[in-house]
């Protein structure tokens, strides 16, 4: 090194010389007290011993006012005193040196200066504690960028929440503000959202046709977010148009399968799957007719605990294809019967871990609901979802129609 | 067998294309096959094959991409065939009324010979 230093031309000595002079007439002295930091040392009981300019210079403090008259603890804020004497302190004591301890100084006007407080204790020569040095750092441009992450921080939960509340804003519009009074008849629903950022593409609706029958269905669009909204919001509201002109479930999902493929065919197909019902008063119970387009199949829940999917084989995907073909299944509910529509968001869950749930499964646990009402079958799906979590990938909706018994005479 | 990776691979022939999927077919992994899908060239009197049997799991966004590539192939005047469907998805596709739409077979080669 030596070697390559003295192959260095004149020129480049000349220039690092002065330089370098200057370096080694920088006494200790004169660093100890014009130090980039403050340096202070105390005796054991925190009594300033000396202090160098710097720290003076924060301060805003004579020597002659610090040294020997006031403890460390004083130059501390109220809470930084407080924190000094039941932590600070103890923790010096026990381990001989901490370092990087954030504090704010009380300078002699009244301004607090963020800093990053080092101590060490100095022992003699027998072991004994004989004083504490001190370094403090000027944590002001630290703590700005505290401030400034903290402040990027908030504004970032802010923004999250305002996408949380536009998402949950949307999806109210796409589902009934509440399920209406059906006469005879006990309703129940609900929507897990898997997402609170995104904008689901489950729906349902109930809603009264003439001659005192009523209509519901419930879906399932494909894909999420705002797209799958904009669907969400075209099959709503179209299938809930057809079903009080066409007495015919199976025709109002022809005409929705219509509309859809009219808008979503291409490259980029969308599609939704669909149970759509009318409901007709028959003497205790309702006749119902349940027209399927894609969907997994209603459970069929009877009074006495005995279950059964209404499959209505042939019912195919609502937009997907130009040609679709839809098909329908009758049942008569009587008092104590109870249907469930579901989407496959129940029924695809992860139940445990990455096993998924499936609709064998879901008959099984509502085995045990007897006698089943909408409310209680509702309330019992919900747990399941609440239990499984994080597995519920999709979002999910429910919609359940009960007769009720009268006087408990059927149970 | 749900722990198998996500595959697509594509291999093409004089008869048509035969692309292969494994694993979880969902909304993360879709876009793989409807990528491969866009990628090959079909032209009239040709087939696309999709062969399932690696499939462990299909949700909505792995039954669009499938109608995405039935749609390509429509457009081009070609046919498109689905192979080797795992009994789940068999089940799957028989309550969407996908069968209709999707002639199906045991293997690529039965597709592409028929």
């Amino acid at each position: 090194m030596c070697e390559a230093g003295d192959q260095a031309g004149p020129g480049h000595r000349e220039n690092a010389g002065p330089a370098f002079s200057a370096l080694l007439e920088d006494s200790a002295e004169d660093l100890y007290e014009h130090a980039p930091c403050g340096y202070l040392s105390t005796l054991l009981d925190g009594t300033i011993a000396k202090i160098n300019a710097t720290l003076l210079g924060w301060l805003g403090r004579e020597r002659d006012e610090v040294v020997g008259r006031l403890r460390f603890a004083d130059l501390l804020t109220v809470g930084g005193r407080i924190y000094h004497e039941t932590h600070f302190a103890p923790l010096l004591r026990m381990q001989g040196e901490l370092g990087g301890v954030a504090f704010e100084l009380k300078a002699a006007d009244g301004t607090r200066l963020p800093v990053l407080v080092t101590s060490a204790v100095k022992t003699g020569s027998d072991g004994e504690a004989q004083l504490i040095r001190t370094t403090i750092f000027d944590a002001r441009d630290r703590r700005a960028y505290e401030q400034e992450l903290l402040r990027a921080r908030e504004e970032a939960e802010r923004e999250r929440d305002r996408v949380q509340r536009l998402a949950r804003t949307l999806q109210q519009t796409l589902l009934p503000p509440a399920l209406p009074e059906v006469p005879g008849l006990e309703v129940a629903a609900y929507y897990h959202p898997a997402s609170a950022d995104e904008v689901g593409g489950d729906f349902y609706d109930l809603f009264p046709l003439t001659g005192g029958r009523w209509g519901f269905f419930l879906g399932d669009v494909s894909g999420k977010g705002a797209t799958a909204a904009v669907m969400t919001s075209l099959a709503r509201y179209t299938l809930r148009a057809a079903a009080v002109s066409d007495p015919d479930p199976v025709a109002a999902l022809s005409l929705l399968n219509t509309a859809l493929h009219q808008e979503y065919r291409g490259s980029d197909p969308r599609y939704c799957t669909v149970i759509h019902g009318h409901l007709e008063r028959r003497g205790d119970g309702a006749a119902i007719t349940l027209a399927t387009g894609g969907h997994p199949p209603a459970l069929l829940i009877r009074a006495g605990g005995a279950s059964r999917f209404l499959s209505a084989p042939g019912g195919q995907l609502v937009g997907a294809f130009a040609h679709a073909r839809f098909t329908a299944v009758d049942v008569l509910l009587e008092p104590g019967d109870t249907l469930l529509l579901y989407t496959d968001g129940l029924t695809e869950a992860r139940a445990d871990g990455r096993v998924r749930y499936s609709e064998e499964q879901l008959q099984t646990d509502l085995a045990g609901l007897t006698p089943a009402t909408a409310p209680s079958v509702i309330g019992a799906v919900t747990d399941l979802l609440a239990g499984f979590g994080d597995g519920v990938e999709d979002d999910t909706a429910l919609l359940a129609l009960s007769i009720p018994l009268h006087g408990g005479d059927r149970a | 067998m749900t722990g198998i990776p996500f595959s697509v691979t594509t291999r093409t022939s004089e008869a048509g294309a035969v692309i292969t999927v494994q694993g979880e077919l969902d909304v993360a992994t879709a876009p793989r096959l409807r990528a491969a899908a866009d990628a090959v060239t079909l032209s009239s009197g040709r087939l696309l094959v999709v062969d399932l049997a690696g499939v462990t799991f299909c949700d909505s966004s792995g039954i669009s991409a499938l109608i995405a590539a039935r749609n390509l192939a429509e457009e081009a005047g070609a046919g498109v065939a689905l192979v080797a469907v795992p009994a789940r998805l068999a089940r799957t596709f028989a309550l969407i009324g996908l069968a209709d739409f999707f002639p199906t077979y045991p293997t690529a080669e039965d597709a592409l010979s028929d």
